[in-house]
């Protein structure tokens, strides 16, 4: 009769507080996961829409190896054709061919202009770079409260709405210390991009701070891909066309 | 049993339909340029536009315009087209990039064929590359001047983005990376320069050779490198760089070079330019600011080693001074001849004396104009207090397309650096098309 009573009760309090059996932190790494391999390489293309429609457009070859390491180089347009980014942790560098050297910038930086910053086009893993500090779920999707582990993460704290089934992010608030919104990333057009690799192929990003302007993402060719670790060099920048 | 459709099904199925092909048609899932090609041709051509003017009571412009008439100001036209070239097959990279320039002055027009590149990679592994060929090298860390530049081709303080002609090099490249802390990454980088009639004349006599090395590491967060360069007649060279992040907004750097056995010709109290080996140390300090707004800082100090020190400056000045006034009593030619050569000695670096400033302000997309940056820059000679100011500003309104409007003051008294510069001021206007 007491073992019956007990079930009963943890049952009840399953039932009535669910949040408790969840750990934000273990479904942040698996929207990670879920959104990318941990070692792949993906294309990207980013349109940055004006208020008046016209339009600008680029695109990107990206390799990620591990939680902290991620390199992309652009391919069009001309004018910004063989630049290329690496970031390893915090320390993030910019590889212009007319510069012809790699320099430090910092995560904060556009290196196309528009909304996206280096840190949107540059992103490590969530899991990487923010601890999940409270979690609720409603209409069928979990709200993930996350705070930046350092304070070098470009966001101070991010507010994730997550389909709670596919575990894949739906939305994204981004604030700064303050408390200021920054700008919002929509999760849009869930796509099966083969080898197990379902997650939304369109993110677009809207700000308070740019009233009328749009960016937009679009994924493709996102695969597995085996990388040595030396592709994650400043001295490699200037190759990273060679592996695609 | 089958049933028709009903007209309400249909117009639902329209719907649908409908409302499909209107979320297709949002975006574009076609990507360009995945495929990757063998081979790869690209380019740019620029228009710029250079109005100069003309600081009449300078003493650079005299001893340079000193048979010209009376003008106050002079245009100046350049027509550049670039063009850049990669074939890949296998581990074999080739890459050639030319330069060709149409040059038309008050004085003369000219079209002058540059490589600026020619240059061979061989890549079995991202680990160990081998490159044989002529190719840009960008030695330092720091954004406006380079004293560790031992195989960079000097750069211009008010244009130092500006592309450049590379040297021939045979050369390695070696990386390892390692764990996440305390030393990340490692690359050696060993050269091989030699100096022929046609190759690389500015680094010695034909058949001189220069050995230079650079080895990177990436060190609890830190860039740091550790060069040498060494060769007949001309000093050895011995530098280190660093840079780091020291929040996620702001970015420190520097470079200290050693220079052993270096030429320094200076006009003695004769008046004759007399050349003396010596030593000298050169380092630089700077930084990179960047605002909560989107401004963009970036500071820099230089210690010029091998530069004039203030007497030395002052002695030039008197002497050009004075060549310019025998010149106009006596017509001589040589007196200009003569002040042309010790011109050329003293300015052979684009900052000739010892300390200086650099502070470059840019401000993103200010009033929410994309793709528009405004900037300003300043270099200060601190020894004799003159400087210069640019007010400049880039905008690429459409993809592909960058345009370029510079202004440039120079301001100093006379017998200052930036006083006795030839242009009052200078307006640039470049216009850049990439295909």
């Amino acid at each position: 009769m007491k073992k019956v009573l007990m079930v009963a009760v943890l049952i009840f309090f399953a039932a009535v507080f669910p949040a408790f059996a969840l750990d934000g932190n273990d479904i942040l790494k698996k929207v990670d996961r879920n959104l990318n391999p941990e070692t792949f390489e993906m294309y990207r293309k980013l349109i940055n829409i004006e208020p008046d429609g016209s339009r600008k457009e680029f695109v990107l070859y990206t390799l990620k190896k591990g939680a902290d390491r991620v390199v992309s180089l652009f391919i069009s347009p001309a004018s910004e054709k063989g630049r290329a980014t690496l970031r390893v942790g915090e320390n993030m560098w910019l590889y212009i061919p007319s510069v012809g050297k790699p320099i430090r910038i910092t995560s904060l930086q556009s290196i196309t202009g528009g909304i996206f910053n280096n840190s949107d086009i540059m992103r490590l893993d969530y899991s990487a770079e923010y601890n999940c500090e409270k979690i609720e779920e409603r209409d069928g999707q979990y709200l993930l409260h996350l705070k930046a582990r350092t304070r070098t993460v470009a966001y101070d704290r991010v507010k994730m709405w997550v389909h709670s089934e596919e575990l894949l992010p739906a939305k994204l608030e981004c604030y700064a210390a303050s408390g200021m919104l920054i700008k919002t990333l929509h999760f849009k057009e869930i796509k099966d991009f083969d080898n197990g690799i379902v997650r939304p192929a369109v993110v677009e990003t809207d700000s308070p701070l740019h009233k009328g302007y749009k960016s937009v993402m679009i994924f493709a060719g996102i695969k597995r891909k085996k990388l040595a670790d030396e592709v994650f060099t400043i001295n490699y920048l200037s190759r990273v066309g060679n592996l695609r | 049993m089958t049933r028709s459709p009903k007209i309400g099904e249909i117009v639902l199925l329209v719907m649908v339909l409908s409302a499909c092909t209107a979320r297709a048609g949002e975006y574009d899932f076609d990507i360009p340029g995945i495929k990757k090609r063998p081979y790869e041709i690209g380019g740019n051509l620029e228009t710029r536009g250079i109005l100069h003017r003309l600081n009449r009571h300078g003493l650079l412009y005299k001893t340079k315009y000193y048979d010209a008439s009376e003008s106050a100001t002079r245009g100046e036209f350049h027509q550049i087209l670039e063009l850049n070239g990669r074939v890949l097959v296998g581990p074999l990279r080739a890459r050639i990039k030319t330069h060709s320039e149409y040059v038309e002055t008050y004085r003369h027009h000219d079209l002058d064929h540059e490589l600026y590149e020619a240059y061979l990679t061989y890549n079995t592994s991202p680990a160990f590359t081998l490159q044989t060929g002529k190719r840009v090298f960008k030695w330092g860390k720091g954004y406006a001047w380079n004293p560790v530049g031992f195989v960079n081709r000097p750069k211009d303080p008010e244009d130092p983005e500006r592309d450049l002609e590379g040297f021939t090099a045979l050369g390695a490249d070696f990386i390892r990376s390692f764990g996440p802390a305390g030393l990340q990454s490692l690359s050696f980088t060993p050269l091989i320069l030699p100096v022929s009639n046609h190759i690389n004349q500015e680094l010695g006599e034909s058949g001189d050779t220069l050995i230079a090395a650079k080895l990177y590491l990436l060190l609890y967060d830190t860039d740091l490198d550790f060069m040498v360069r060494l060769g007949p007649r001309r000093p050895e060279m011995y530098g280190i760089d660093f840079s780091r992040n020291l929040k996620e907004n702001l970015e420190v750097h520097g470079e200290l070079a050693y220079l052993r056995g270096y030429e320094h010709k200076a006009l003695d109290d004769g008046g004759k330019l007399a050349s003396q080996t010596s030593n000298a140390f050169s380092f630089l300090f700077g930084l990179r600011y960047l605002t909560a707004s989107d401004t963009t800082l970036i500071f820099e100090y230089y210690h010029h080693g091998e530069g004039y020190d203030s007497g030395e400056a002052d002695r030039f000045y008197s002497f050009l001074d004075q060549s310019c006034r025998n010149y106009l009593d006596t017509k001589n030619q040589q007196q200009i001849d003569r002040a042309g050569k010790v011109r050329q000695a003293y300015l052979r670096d684009k900052n000739f004396m010892k300390d200086y400033l650099y502070l470059k302000v840019s401000q993103k997309e200010p009033f929410d104009i994309l793709y528009l940056t405004p900037y300003i820059t300043l270099i200060a000679n601190l020894n004799d207090g003159s400087f210069s100011v640019s007010p400049s500003a880039t905008y690429r309104p459409v993809t592909n397309l960058e345009l370029t409007l510079r202004t440039i003051f120079p301001i100093g008294g006379s017998m200052t650096e930036y006083g006795e510069k030839q242009d009052r001021c200078r307006m640039e206007l470049r216009v850049k098309y990439y295909f």
